[in-house]
């Protein structure tokens, strides 16, 4: 089955006029990717690489059928093209751009849950089911079609832990990148009851890191839940404290809050299994031979 | 970004908090025409906590006892931070203590207001010891602060009900500022009841959320002359992010990706190294800005040795190999570099690494094998 994204996602790239929008709209349909509109305010009626584009989300959607967008418009503007897809009903809205500042994202979080909304990121590499689509900008060439589900607040750890699997062997049924950022739209504990109940998913992987309460909301519903095998690397065990990882998410707080260790903690007692890299990642997924 | 105390009391001024107006003293000369109200408070404007308990705070009766306080605090060393500025303010008559702040919530993706009536320096101690005093209301973002929230903040903590009128206000102001200012935490400890009933922000705590500033231009210019390390400044000239870590460290470590510089930090101390910065390079860096990393890096006296670990996919192997030959031609360092890359053009990048044909630069296939190669060398270095 694989979750959220694949052969029937039909596909709005807002900011599709834009360098990175372009490059990756390509690279998404090469992929096989139903991309059926883009939208640029303004540039209604062009074409980008065959894609009709709208100027605005609601007649996109009225004339495609659309039903999930991704945003590749910089931070500054991501709030704004969020509302725009929400408002005209898109169930999946997926964002990118890095730096959205945290006030906006209250915000678009809020309103998702009005308007029952699923928003990914920002700050996220999108959404890839391998084999059968990819929203967002990751190099797709290192995913296979496979079992094992995998959700992420690091493109760089998740891109390295995929790489091994696919090399073992090991295919991924989807990959989710939550991204990096303090509001994420999407949580793991959100993300999690989609993976539980998919059948090609057979065992699931968290790529945490420092900072938050996602890890130890992600280990309640889990120990409630779950009896898939699930894997987990907390990243960041030895970062300084006070101090911003380059994720604005990912920071312990002088008091010691978010630590690595609390939230393995939690998650062992979860009945999960703790990865001290993404190389024990492979490793423990292989033992368990999924 | 943390704002100084005179800053956030600036914020506060804008946005009609009450409490006492502050001047800004960077030396003795500023205090010449200054109109003080004594008894005054000199304070030390650093980023970090217990600077009273560090002699960073003193009171002045007079002219005389404000000169001596502040030559006495000018120039101080607190925890590391040097104190280049002061600010002076009225003394306030303290009847009682309370805490006022209006923090992000993390999980529930929401701000919070944070109230207690037992205030002051030893509130984190309450927050353990006693933490029904501490009392907790979340906001809707959409919605803002309804007018219930004060009353029920009286009400439960048990204050006089005569205060809600002024808390509901300073709330309000306090929120309106967390709002339009981007703020992670707008914080007053202590908020001070006079023994005239009045409520003063004594002190002022602001974070405002970075991602933000370019809403708020003046701080940007503000972050740069606050920050002291060279190298941060230096990386920002090339839109890198370089990050001190453990003082105690000796490794310095370049990747393209928060979360994979946090993972290789951790294999470098699950090995017994510890790292003493990191350098996040962002994604699709060409080899002319990865000399820069390198030199950024390096520069840094305290790193006996590189660890370049890169997943490429925006950011190509060769790229990243024709950096660490550029710096190696133009500066011929003979500290170890130890490159792992994966991704574009590997091969590639490999063979430009082997033409460099020096013994301190090597090649590591995978994380385990670049800790390991490090790890080899550590007696040598």
């Amino acid at each position: 089955m694989s979750i959220l994204v694949d052969q029937n996602t039909r596909l709005i790239v807002q900011g599709i006029t834009g360098r990175e929008g372009s490059f990756h709209t390509e690279q998404m349909l090469e992929y096989g990717t139903k991309v059926v509109a883009g939208v640029t305010p303004g540039k209604g009626g062009q074409e980008v690489h065959g894609v009709p584009v709208f100027n605005t989300v609601r007649e996109a959607v009225e004339a495609t059928g659309a039903n999930a967008s991704i945003i590749f418009v910089p931070a500054k503007f991501t709030a704004q093209s969020a509302y725009e897809a929400m408002d005209a009903d898109l169930p999946l809205v997926m964002t990118i751009a890095e730096h959205v500042p945290v006030q906006d994202m209250m915000g678009v979080y809020h309103t998702s849950l009005k308007k029952r909304c699923r928003v990914i990121g920002p700050n996220s590499f999108g959404i890839i089911s391998p084999g059968k689509a990819k929203a967002g900008f990751m190099a797709h060439r290192i995913f296979t079609p496979g079992n094992v589900g995998i959700m992420s607040r690091s493109a760089t750890n998740c891109y390295e832990t995929v790489f091994m699997l696919s090399r073992e062997g090991i295919g991924q049924s989807t990959c989710v990148g939550n991204g990096g950022d303090a509001i994420p739209g999407s949580v793991f504990a959100d993300i999690l009851p989609l993976m539980n109940k998919d059948d090609e998913t057979k065992a699931i992987i968290i790529i945490g890191e420092i900072g938050g309460g996602e890890e130890e909301t992600a280990a309640v519903y889990i120990k409630d839940n779950v009896k898939k095998p699930v894997v987990a690397l907390i990243a960041g065990k030895n970062a300084p404290r006070g101090r911003s990882m380059g994720h604005a998410g990912a920071i312990i707080g002088a008091d010691g809050s978010g630590s690595a260790e609390k939230k393995e903690e939690v998650l062992r007692e979860a009945g999960v299994h703790i990865a001290e890299s993404t190389v024990d990642i492979v490793e423990i997924i292989k033992k368990l031979g999924v | 970004m943390d704002l100084m105390e005179y800053k956030a009391k600036e914020y506060f001024d804008l946005y009609r908090i009450a409490g006492p107006r502050g001047f800004v003293v960077n030396s003795l000369s500023d205090l010449d025409g200054l109109e003080v109200e004594y008894p005054c408070m000199v304070k030390a404007q650093v980023q970090i906590g217990g600077r009273g308990k560090a002699g960073g705070i003193k009171p002045a009766k007079n002219k005389t006892e404000l000169e001596a306080a502040c030559k006495a605090i000018l120039g101080m060393d607190i925890k590391g931070h040097l104190v280049k500025r002061l600010l002076v303010t009225r003394q306030v008559e303290v009847a009682s203590e309370w805490y006022l702040a209006i923090a992000l919530d993390r999980v529930k993706k929401c701000p919070v207001v944070i109230f207690s009536s037992v205030g002051g320096v030893d509130i984190e101690e309450t927050a353990k010891t006693d933490p029904d005093k501490i009392i907790r209301v979340n906001i809707d973002p959409i919605v803002g602060i309804r007018a219930y929230v004060a009353t029920y903040l009286v009400s439960k903590s048990g204050i006089d009900a005569s205060y809600t009128t002024q808390l509901a206000d300073m709330l309000d102001k306090l929120y309106t500022l967390f709002r339009e200012g981007d703020c992670l935490l707008c914080e007053i400890n202590p908020l001070a009841v006079t023994p005239a009933g009045e409520l003063q922000a004594l002190d002022a705590k602001v974070t405002v959320d970075d991602a933000a500033l370019y809403r708020h231009p003046e701080l940007i210019e503000l972050r740069d002359e606050m920050e002291s390390h060279p190298l941060i400044l230096e990386a920002r000239k090339f839109r890198f992010l370089f990050i001190p870590c453990d003082p105690e460290g000796e490794v310095a470590v370049i990747s393209n990706g928060s979360g994979m510089i946090m993972s290789c930090i951790d294999v470098l101390s699950k090995n017994g190294m510890k790292t003493v910065a990191a350098l996040d390079l962002g994604g699709g860096a060409t080899g002319d800005r990865v000399k820069e990393a390198i030199r950024i890096c390096l520069s840094e006296p305290k790193t006996k040795a590189l660890f370049i670990n890169i997943f490429g996919g925006i950011t190509r192997c060769d790229e990243i190999a024709a950096g660490v030959k550029g710096f190696i031609d133009e500066y011929g360092s003979d500290k170890l570099v130890v490159i792992r890359f994966e991704g574009t053009n590997k091969e590639k990048g490999i063979a430009v690494l082997e033409s460099i044909g020096k013994a301190n630069v090597v090649f590591a296939d995978g994380l385990y094998e670049g800790v390991d190669a490090i790890k080899e060398r550590r007696a040598t270095l």
